[in-house]
């Protein structure tokens, strides 16, 4: 077997997930290198790496997505492989064949894979060739073209980016008038984003379900599938909770979309980890996208398999055969906490941790990049772990869930946990009732108002002007140092109480 | 003392009216509620309220208390603090950012006149286009930012000044409460 060995790693990313690639590469015997921005240079994954290189400023055009930087580093540090995690250069064609140039070793598909994929037209074409179901649409986009379209199949219909990702670039509409616009600011959005301005159109299904298959290739051409993942409570066309096995998913439909998955895998000779996503709506399913990289919400996978996908995915770099996976054992779900708000519009949140309390017990996982002092800023996404349960069934992988966020807390950082584990206490969630509207409609149900915890909250905040001045308590020492710490002074305090 | 919860216009009210040993009464919105404070080692404490124990932790940064209550955070500042923001016959003077991120389009100049609703200027932020928009009829007294800059959250972006007064009433009114 033509083997490569891996022996330097370079993880071309950071937060939780370059953590989550530099445990698996350590426990292979992989030495790792880090790369940060200057906004990073005290984050947790410069620490867990063998060695860290700074590329370049905080904005990441500047580093996490400058490929020069990012091969300059890789060669420096004589790394024969770099792994790009999920966001950033993942997906992008011209880091893999920079990478392959440098005679670095890419961990994912190859660039030509990574170029049909990533381009949603072609990718869509490449489906229906495959005999695999697309949602009816539209590619070339004349105005004209795009109402007769909208006459046709009724409205609303979807305005997507062709070269998009992660919901930018995409725009619902709901009346004619509206087109014009929502196709004017999908492509100034995607232009912006992804250097690419083309749009398409497609038929908008109202309330289907998102579910996807994970899947493996190798240079030998063999794929298999992992299960499914399902993936519908999302907001901003984000996925923020998902789950595997998909409740109440027929087997046969189950069988026919993984069936599916494997066609068009093998129809574009995929290597690597990979994610092949559906709509679903009833026992109909419609190709949406191929993520041609490990997924956000990998673990749930790994769990149901018993496997480690970031092994899998350096085995098939060094040129291993991929293995028919066992059969899935119980149940697990994924909570994304963000630095959100929920209530207001799940809008972007920064500031500093100041103190964090982590769940643990049977079950329960927490991935994150998160340590106290950890400054969370505008930057970049704003993933601050993903809660991972599981059990032998749904509802103890639920249970095990709600009781992992009882012990959770984050203190300094409005983030998601607390609507996360209201969502996941939900009777909508409780009856498997999912769709990509999940989060509308939770919203719009009767909001219950919760008094005991906010007159907890009320009365810790009163009790946090309280305290003294931090000099005062401190026995009069001053807080001389410029630290975050300096204006925060309620909580520390209370342990000397 | 009286608390708004970030985000929100409906002011709170809350007072510590007694602390003895892990006793502890308080007066929300006219209202008594009585409380079971145990403060714990590690920081933070647990609070029993109705039968119920809640794991608390709270600080202070500049203006904010940041609050845990169990998983959920809340952010409060003071009431008096909310209204340093309000200007005489404005619904706001200063047009800040609601979420950290980088001002995409200043839509207006300075002078300009503008009426409720009128977008001012759009942050991208996660992903994300917000316009911000003047709340009443104004006039453009200052505009701080410029395309392409990433602001903080709560950072100036513009200042409004009434529709046809002296921009330099608007010191006078800020109320004491």
């Amino acid at each position: 077997m033509p083997e490569r060995q891996i022996r330097k790693l370079l993880i071309a990313n950071r937060g939780e997930i370059a953590i989550r690639i530099i445990r698996s590469a350590r426990v292979m015997g992989i030495r790792t290198v880090a790369v940060y921005s200057e906004a990073d240079a005290r984050s947790a994954h410069v620490a867990a790496a063998d060695e860290a290189r700074l590329i370049g400023a905080a904005e990441a055009a500047k580093s996490y997505l400058n490929i020069d930087a990012i091969i300059e580093a890789a060669r420096d540090s004589g790394a024969d492989a770099v792994h790009p995690g999920y966001g950033f250069l993942s997906e992008r064609a011209e880091f893999a064949r920079a990478a392959k140039e440098a005679g670095i070793i890419f961990v994912g598909p190859p660039g030509q894979v990574l170029a049909q994929l990533g381009d949603k037209i072609a990718a869509r074409n490449l489906a229906a060739a495959a005999k695999v179901p697309v949602v009816p649409g539209l590619d070339a986009i004349e105005p004209s073209a795009a109402r007769d379209f909208a006459a046709q199949i009724g409205l609303p219909i979807l305005v997507k980016a062709a070269g998009g990702g992660g919901g930018r670039g995409m725009r619902v509409v709901e009346s004619l008038e509206d087109l014009d616009a929502a196709l004017e600011a999908a492509s100034r959005e995607a232009r912006a984003a992804f250097g690419d301005g083309r749009v398409f159109l497609e038929r908008y299904l109202a309330r289907p379900r998102h579910i996807e298959v994970q899947i493996l290739g190798d240079e030998y051409g063999n794929v298999v599938a992992l299960g499914e993942r399902e993936c519908s409570i999302q907001r901003r066309h984000q996925k923020v909770i998902e789950e595997s096995p998909a409740p109440g998913l027929s087997e046969s439909t189950r069988a026919a979309m993984i069936d599916a998955a494997l066609r068009l895998a093998r129809a574009a000779r995929y290597i690597n980890a990979g994610t092949v996503e559906f709509l679903v709506d009833g026992d109909h399913f419609y190709f949406l996208e191929v993520n041609t990289r490990l997924q956000v919400e990998h673990p749930i996978t790994e769990i149901r398999f018993g496997c480690d996908l970031v092994a899998e995915q350096l085995k098939i770099a060094m040129g291993q055969k991929v293995r028919a996976p066992g059969a899935p054992q119980g149940c697990a779900i994924e909570c994304r906490v963000y630095a959100e708000d929920a209530p207001h519009g799940f809008r972007p949140a920064t500031g500093a941790v100041v103190d964090l309390r982590l769940p643990a017990g049977p079950g329960v996982r927490f991935d994150t990049h998160l340590v106290a002092g950890a400054e969370i800023g505008a930057f970049y996404d704003g993933l601050l772990g993903k809660l991972i349960c599981s059990g032998a069934d749904r509802e103890q992988a639920r249970g095990r869930m709600l009781a992992a966020f009882d012990e959770f807390a984050i203190l300094g950082v409005t983030n998601t946990a607390g609507f996360l584990r209201d969502a996941v206490a939900s009777e909508r969630f409780v009856r498997a009732d999912l769709s990509t509207r999940f989060i509308d409609e939770l919203f719009s149900d009767p909001p219950h108002d919760d008094r005991a915890e906010s007159d907890a909250a009320l009365i810790a905040a009163a009790l946090a002007t309280q305290a003294p001045a931090r000099g005062a308590a401190n026995g009069g020492r001053t807080a001389s140092t410029r630290s975050p710490w300096a204006e925060l002074s309620g909580f520390e305090l209370w342990r000397r109480q | 003392m009286k608390l708004r919860a970030a985000e929100e216009r409906r002011e709170r009210e809350v007072e510590i009216l007694a602390r003895e040993g892990t006793h502890l009464r308080a007066r929300i919105d006219g209202r008594e509620v009585s409380a079971e404070f145990d403060a714990l080692a590690a920081g933070g404490g647990t609070l029993s309220i109705d039968g119920r124990r809640f794991r608390i932790a709270s600080a202070r940064r500049k203006e904010t208390i940041l609050v845990a209550v169990g998983p959920r955070t809340f952010s409060f500042v003071r009431g008096e603090e909310g209204d340093r923001h309000r200007g005489r016959g404005l619904a706001a003077a200063e047009i800040t950012a609601p979420m950290p991120g980088k001002v995409l389009r200043v839509l207006v100049r300075e002078a300009d006149a503008v009426v409720a609703g009128q977008a001012l200027v759009v942050l991208e932020a996660m992903k994300m286009e917000t316009a911000l928009a003047a709340e009443s009829e104004a006039i453009v007294k200052r505009v701080l930012v410029a395309p392409g800059q990433m602001v903080d959250h709560g950072a100036l972006l513009i200042e409004l000044s009434p529709p046809a007064a002296n921009p330099s009433t608007r010191e006078s009114g800020s109320p004491a409460s």
